[in-house]
């Protein structure tokens, strides 16, 4: 059978059951996609904590994340060559308002960093210019937090993600994996002040006990809410195709993992412990945010209850 | 004027004649279907029954699938009928998320029905089709524009299908929605679709 004839029978599979799980987000070349928006939110992390503790790799990092994260959205695309049209629907569609946070982003960023970077640049970092690319990659940021969630919470058709808490959580995910990204560049390259690291463990701790609850929150409301679909993708999540992934991915390497390390228990907590702790966290968002999209379950049309 | 169909589930076979004639209408590869015809069996026997929902694109009025294109290639014709430029659609299968009624397929294969390529009827209907887009129902716009009813209405052979104008009070499909009761699918989340279901 061929890779054509195979997806196609497999189509007519779905089709054919009450509940047709999603596969064009996160299959095949819908993989990119799940790259694409866990880069970007990391990145848009990165961006915030180089920031607010001006450390300079931080926001080196957010920019090249960015920027492999927007080429994962173009492989995503089927018609790349187009991506350019995706900004002119803005008014209505999440995606659209994701794409201008990003370019605004990549060349707010792109004004900005040289200018700290190297001492005989064009402009100098306190320029009208490098202030005007501050300005747009501050902007681009907190589009590129807030917007992903909502890409997935307008899909009428997936209940599962079209919950109030999924942009909430895809916003403390984007501040996790952030901070995760500065706790490896940090023991890697040294803290921008004494203080710096113990900082920062303390915040990706904080953010890691909100993540925690609000996903806990999430599955409960599924299981809760009464939409059968709903019910089904959290089944796939925690006993289904996606057990593995998740109870691995998402909670072994993403949550205990890191909390074990963070204990001191395995090994004192050093630079490389703190580094160890950002790498299994970062990883440990993308299976959260692999899996649930893979979860996504659509809304089932029966004949049966159509016909009373 | 919101061109809209009704679909008499008393009168539905479950013969799959919407979905070849959409098939022949607009030649569309293997794994789209504009129209598709879902079936369940219902009881235990002895008192078993067969089921027949025919689906296509329900042509919300306040369509989800519009909401969500970031390019604006699904798009809502003046009398309400939901389209795609297909000139501008990347791809990006945000409105096959959003569409609860799941009928809005990717056709991302150069694809064809026999093992020995494209016949020429395929080759000359395909050619109508971009890949690595999105595709859906346009409840047959060319013909309607011409004055005949889409494809998977002229081709009923119960007649189970009326085509009409859902703004005109004493249209058929409005009578009929108003005689029979007439009902939507997923009523609760408010999309307004234009494609009404008569109890059997």
């Amino acid at each position: 059978m061929t890779e054509i004839s195979a997806k196609y029978e497999r189509l007519i599979q779905d089709l054919r059951q009450d509940f047709r799980p999603q596969r064009e987000w996160g299959e095949g070349r819908g993989l990119f996609l799940v790259v694409g928006h866990f880069l970007v939110g990391v990145a848009a992390g990165a961006w915030l904590f180089g920031l607010l503790f001006a450390y300079q790799p931080g926001l080196i990092a957010g920019f090249l994340l960015a920027g492999a994260g927007g080429v994962a959205h173009l492989a995503f695309l089927g018609r790349p060559e187009r991506f350019w049209k995706m900004a002119r629907h803005f008014r209505t569609a999440w995606i659209s308002r994701g794409f201008i946070g990003l370019t605004l982003f990549l060349v707010g960023a792109a004004l900005y960093l040289p200018s700290l970077m190297i001492d005989d640049w064009m402009w100098g970092p306190a320029s009208p210019l490098a202030g005007l690319g501050w300005l747009m990659a501050a902007a681009g940021m907190v589009v590129m937090i807030v917007y992903m969630g909502f890409v997935y919470s307008a899909s009428k058709g997936i209940p599962f993600w079209n919950s109030p808490l999924h942009p909430v959580l895809y916003m403390a995910y984007a501040f996790r994996g952030g901070a995760a990204a500065l706790l490896v560049e940090m023991a890697v390259f040294g803290a921008p002040g004494n203080d710096a690291i113990a900082m920062l463990l303390k915040i990706w701790i904080g953010i890691t006990a909100v993540v925690i609850v609000l996903f806990a929150l999430e599955l409960q409301g599924a299981l809760t809410g009464g939409n059968p679909a709903a019910r089904r993708s959290v089944r796939q999540l925690l006993a289904g195709r996606l057990a593995a992934a998740f109870y691995g991915g998402t909670l072994l390497v993403g949550l205990i993992v890191p909390a074990v390390l963070v204990s001191g228990r395995i090994a004192p907590l050093g630079l490389g412990a703190l580094a160890a702790i950002g790498l299994f966290s970062a990883l440990g968002d993308f299976f959260m945010k692999y899996t649930t999209i893979r979860a996504g379950i659509y809304l089932p049309l029966q004949p049966r209850r159509a016909h009373g | 004027m919101r061109w809209g169909m009704v679909i008499d589930l008393k009168r539905c076979i479950g013969c799959y004649g919407c979905q070849l004639a959409c098939k022949a209408e607009h030649g569309t590869p293997p794994g789209v279907f504009f129209a598709r015809v879902l079936k369940q069996e219902d009881g235990q026997y002895p008192t078993v029954r067969q089921l027949s929902l025919p689906v296509l694109c329900n042509h919300c009025e306040d369509a989800p699938c519009v909401a969500a294109c970031p390019t604006g290639a699904s798009f809502k014709w003046e009398d309400g009928i939901v389209d795609i430029d297909p000139d501008l659609c990347v791809g990006c299968r945000a409105c096959m998320m959003a569409c609860p009624y799941t009928n809005r397929y990717f056709n991302d294969q150069p694809q064809h029905y026999f093992p020995q390529g494209m016949t020429p009827y395929e080759e000359a209907r395909t050619d109508r089709h971009q890949q690595n887009i999105v595709m859906k129902c346009n409840f047959c716009r060319d013909r309607v524009r011409a004055g005949k009813p889409p494809a998977c209405v002229a081709n009923c052979p119960t007649i189970a299908r009326t085509f009409g104008d859902l703004d005109d009070p004493v249209s058929e499909v409005s009578m009929l929605i108003k005689e029979r009761g007439g009902f939507t699918l997923h009523p609760e989340l408010g999309t307004g679709p234009s494609v009404f279901y008569l109890p059997p």
